[in-house]
């Protein structure tokens, strides 16, 4: 590292980590309309208003000395309209209430199943060692057999045997899903979505496992742990307002795991295929619900990369027919608020299927926003059809209808062949970026503005 | 062709600021703000990543997606800053060897390594940088991380259990392990590449080696402190149902989803973390282990420094504290290095009176598991080891030693399928268990009544089911 010696050492400028979130460029916010100036500009007018009439009123009211009953009527009024400018501007101000997305798509929880210990008597693994004089130490018995097993698991040497022996065996097979599925115990849960993962996962050969496992679960195993959980398989947003503090209790924990078996299932198709085309369908809108639902917010990095492994489950031709079935699937069950913008944006832009999928989506979704409608360019044609300047002009709607529409339009390789539809996708986009006034102040109003503008910016420049 | 695709993410940032749709820098709070900042995450995302021929995006959104990961307010935020720093940083290396993109790997000419001299890096060390960053943006927490802030993110992660942190909608915690996971990414895009080259010059210029080397670290502490984390962090995973209780119990203002969205993205966040820290450590010690090796080679120069092995601090840690040694070796489990722990661990107690020769290239004894087994054959010379470390010290590090080692035996096993060999090597996988079980004999003989861990059982157990297996 050359260091010129005037400058300052390193270790003299502090960037402290846990500095406030530092103070706001001020030009910046000067050139920002903001609600509070609106607010105080309309104060100040009413006052001056408000001034100006009383010193009116009192210079007659010196003048004439004669009605103090005119008086106190002017000042009722002026109360009167002062009030009612007040109760406007705070009514204003709680319109700002801002819609916001999330599904509930867990309900109550059910039973768990007891956790199935394996059958010792049928498990070789442990019950060849009970013979063993190394068992005097050890001290593993039939009734200690489940507690002997966890310990195997968490530490590792579970995993180990398997692929030292190169077999696992069924009952260990069963308790290990089922643990993974429904034990309470973190670590448990961990080490064995592990233990099935790392071997499922573990690349040696191209057709086969390295690990002969004797038991594999089913699609309906899976379905069913989800069923437990809680999850609504019928969920459809368009059900009553959605309820985000609710009282139920929400996924057990089991979900990351359930999340990760599904993904590393996905992989292993070659070798052994687990999902049928409809069930793999279903897994992918099982995957986009659970996207929907705030709760998961923070399991974004899990979701994204089992979606990732579910979409390239199918075979191309498979996914031709897959991909719109999947699309009209979650069409018609998403309301038609900000979930639908969520339902696409959730489909991460990561290779050829997912934008795909995500311009399928918005399409059909689109499709059953406008009746009548049965193809793009009658959707484009009616949304340049819409007056910004009506009074009824729902602005949250017209926001929907962009995003959806530069999500079909954008993400969708084929349109670009397709000139028509281009064009009139600009139109739309100049559209909204010049027909709305900057100083429309109804809600989302200035959100399509900007986002058009920014899409013009870069969508129709040559 | 798509125009969309051949703007500049600068122009994105520039028009996205210039129109305010950003509206200000610190409205994080509001719903409204949030899904601005989203729509200006997508955006970068969609000019950058999503696009086969897109280019970097310029220093100042990186600055600004790294400034939403440090301040951000929600849950959804952070994570979805983190997730594009993280998918840029795998796009975008900041250095690479040109061979590896070739079309032909065979080709036999030595891999260069490229360096983007330029990009955007989250942790910065001349002070040219520090004005530089300074005056593009007004926003601190956009600046990249210079060592001591680092330092002390480590710190705070140390100290993670020890404060009320995990309250039901402190995102803090959150918030450091999942920038502490994108810089040791950052770090391992750096450094792997450049000591692939071993090539002293381009090692020494590595990120880790100037942050090590920082005088602003306090390097021994550093250590520590990751360790520290570690055992923190593990102890928090068995204990979460203990948490679990703690979120039923506080009565919280913030909405029930976000409570339980914040319980279901911890363990998961806590659990990369251990695996992040632990690629930091595995990193730091083959940065030694390259040192050493440019040192006996000549290469280094004055200024390198000299730096006590990171592997000298884990052990000194391990011996003062012996809480750490079962919850450290869980955790850590890269077999190659966990190994070299274990057998450098065990060999500072084994009286031998070569010791000292053990710094000098070729040792003169068997400084191998093997051979530290093999030290437990007689009865004097293992009690002598217990009574230096401990009976339950011993058979954690012999256990875990052994897991390690039969990784690595299992490993090789794997990779390698002459069938010659494959006797050969499943005769090195009995004798090793062979051996392991006459230790632990050994061990019991000095104490009828000692008590075996269940760990202990556990690789008596593996250890048993090897060799019948073979028989």
């Amino acid at each position: 590292m050359d260091m010129n010696i005037d400058d300052p050492l390193d270790f003299e400028f502090e960037d402290e980590l846990l500095k406030p979130a530092p103070v706001i460029n001020n030009n910046k916010r000067k050139k920002l309309i903001g609600l509070d100036d609106l607010v105080e500009d309309h104060y100040r007018e009413q006052n001056k208003l408000l001034e100006k009439q009383t010193k009116h009123t009192k210079s007659k009211a010196k003048k004439n000395k004669r009605s103090y009953d005119d008086e106190d009527r002017k000042e009722a009024l002026l109360t009167r309209i002062v009030e009612k400018c007040h109760n406007q501007l705070k009514a204003f101000g709680e319109e700002e209430e801002i819609p916001t997305w999330g599904v509930q798509v867990f309900g109550d929880k059910k039973a768990f199943p007891p956790l199935h210990l394996p059958d010792f008597g049928s498990c070789n693994l442990l019950q060849s060692f009970l013979n063993n004089k190394l068992n005097s130490v050890v001290g593993l018995s039939a009734e200690k057999g489940d507690i002997f097993l966890e310990g195997l698991l968490i530490n590792g040497w579970l995993l180990k045997l398997a692929f030292l022996c190169g077999h696992v065996e069924e009952p260990i097979a069963i308790w290990a899903f089922n643990t993974m599925l429904y034990s309470p115990k973190e670590e448990l849960q961990n080490f064995s979505t592990e233990f099935w993962c790392v071997i499922l996962s573990s690349r040696k050969e191209v057709d086969q496992l390295p690990v002969k496992i004797d038991w594999f679960p089913e699609y309906t195993d899976l379905r069913r742990a989800l069923d437990l959980y809680g999850f609504l398989f019928k969920f459809s947003s368009n059900v009553g307002p959605i309820n985000l503090d609710s009282d139920t209790e929400g996924p057990p924990q089991n979900i990351r795991a359930w999340v990760r078996f599904v993904t590393a299932c996905c992989v292993i198709r070659s070798k052994k295929p687990i999902f049928s085309t409809l069930e793999a369908e279903e897994v992918v809108e099982i995957i986009i619900s659970l996207f929907l639902d705030r709760q998961f917010q923070g399991l974004m990095v899990l979701l994204n990369d089992c979606m990732q492994a579910i979409i390239n489950y199918f075979t191309d031709e498979e996914w031709c027919l897959s991909c719109e079935k999947i699309a009209k699937f979650i069409a018609c069950r998403v309301s038609k608020d900000l979930n639908c913008i969520q339902a696409v944006e959730c489909l991460s832009e990561a290779d050829s299927r997912f934008k795909q999928l995500r311009s399928s989506v918005a399409y059909q979704i689109l499709l059953s926003c406008f009746e009548g409608v049965n193809c793009g360019e009658e959707i484009l044609r009616s949304l340049i059809a819409v007056n910004f300047k009506d009074k009824s002009c729902d602005f949250l709607k017209m926001y929907i209808y962009l995003v959806l529409t530069e999500n079909w339009v954008l993400s969708n390789s084929l349109i670009e062949d397709n000139p028509v539809i281009y064009e009139m996708f600009s139109l739309y986009l100049r559209h909204c970026s010049n027909l709305i006034s900057a100083t429309d102040l109804r809600s989302y109003a200035s959100k399509v503005r900007h986002r058009a503008a920014y899409l013009v910016h870069f969508s129709v420049q040559k | 062709m798509d125009p969309w695709r051949e703007h500049h993410c600068e122009e994105i940032g520039r028009f996205i600021f210039c129109d305010n749709m950003l509206a200000m820098l610190d409205a994080f709070d509001s719903q409204d703000a949030v899904d601005d900042w989203i729509a200006f995450l997508d955006a970068v995302r969609a000019s950058s990543i999503a696009f086969e021929h897109a280019k970097r995006p310029s220093s100042k959104i990186f600055g600004t997606v790294f400034h939403v990961l440090r301040t951000g307010k929600s849950l959804e935020l952070i994570m979805a800053s983190h997730k594009l720093l993280v998918d840029l940083e795998k796009h975008f290396p900041r250095v690479h060897l040109s061979g590896s993109d070739d079309s032909q790997p065979s080709s036999n000419s030595p891999s260069k390594l490229v360096v983007a001299e330029e990009a955007w890096s989250p942790i910065i060390f001349c002070q040219d940088n520090v004005t530089a960053a300074g005056e593009a943006g007004d926003k601190e927490c956009g600046r990249p991380l210079d060592p001591s802030s680092f330092q002390l993110l480590i710190e705070e992660l140390a100290g993670i259990l020890t404060e009320t942190q995990f309250e039901s909608s402190n995102l803090k915690p959150l918030q450091n392990m999942l920038l502490f996971q994108y810089l040791v990414i950052a770090l391992e895009g750096d450094f792997l590449p450049r000591n692939a080259t071993m090539n002293w010059n381009m090692q020494r210029e590595s990120l880790l080696n100037m942050l090590l080397g920082s005088r602003k670290t306090i390097y021994k502490g550093l250590v520590k402190d990751c360790m520290k984390v570690i055992c923190q962090l593990s102890q928090f995973q068995n204990e979460l149902n203990k948490y679990a209780e703690f979120k039923k119990s506080s009565e919280s203002q913030s909405p029930k989803y976000r409570q339980t969205a914040l319980f279901l993205a911890l363990p998961e966040v806590v659990k990369n973390t251990c695996v992040s820290m632990e690629k930091l450590l595995v990193m730091i010690m083959g940065l030694d282990f390259s040192k050493k090796k440019a040192d006996i080679e000549g290469h280094t120069i004055r200024a390198d420094g000299t730096r006590t092995p990171a592997m000298d601090i884990i052990l000194d840690e391990l011996a003062y504290s012996e809480d750490v040694v079962p919850l450290f070796l869980q955790i850590f489990t890269e077999p190659k290095w966990k190994l070299e722990i274990v057998v450098q661990y065990l060999w500072k107690y084994i009286t031998k009176p070569s010791v000292r020769t053990r710094k000098t290239s070729g040792s003169t004894y068997d400084s191998t598991f093997h051979g530290a087994l093999r030290c437990f054959s007689n009865k004097t010379g293992t009690k002598g080891i217990i009574k230096k470390m401990g009976a339950d010290v011993v058979q954690f590090l012999l256990a875990h030693g052994f897991q390690a080692q039969l990784s690595i035996l299992a490993e090789e096993n794997r990779y390698d399928n002459h069938a010659g060999d494959q006797e050969g090597r499943a005769n090195a996988l009995s004798d090793l268990c062979q051996m392991f079980i006459s230790a632990f004999d050994s061990l019991r003989s000095t104490n009828q009544h000692m008590e075996i861990l269940p760990i202990g059982k556990e690789a008596l157990f593996t250890a048993a089911t090897v060799i019948s297996m073979k028989s």
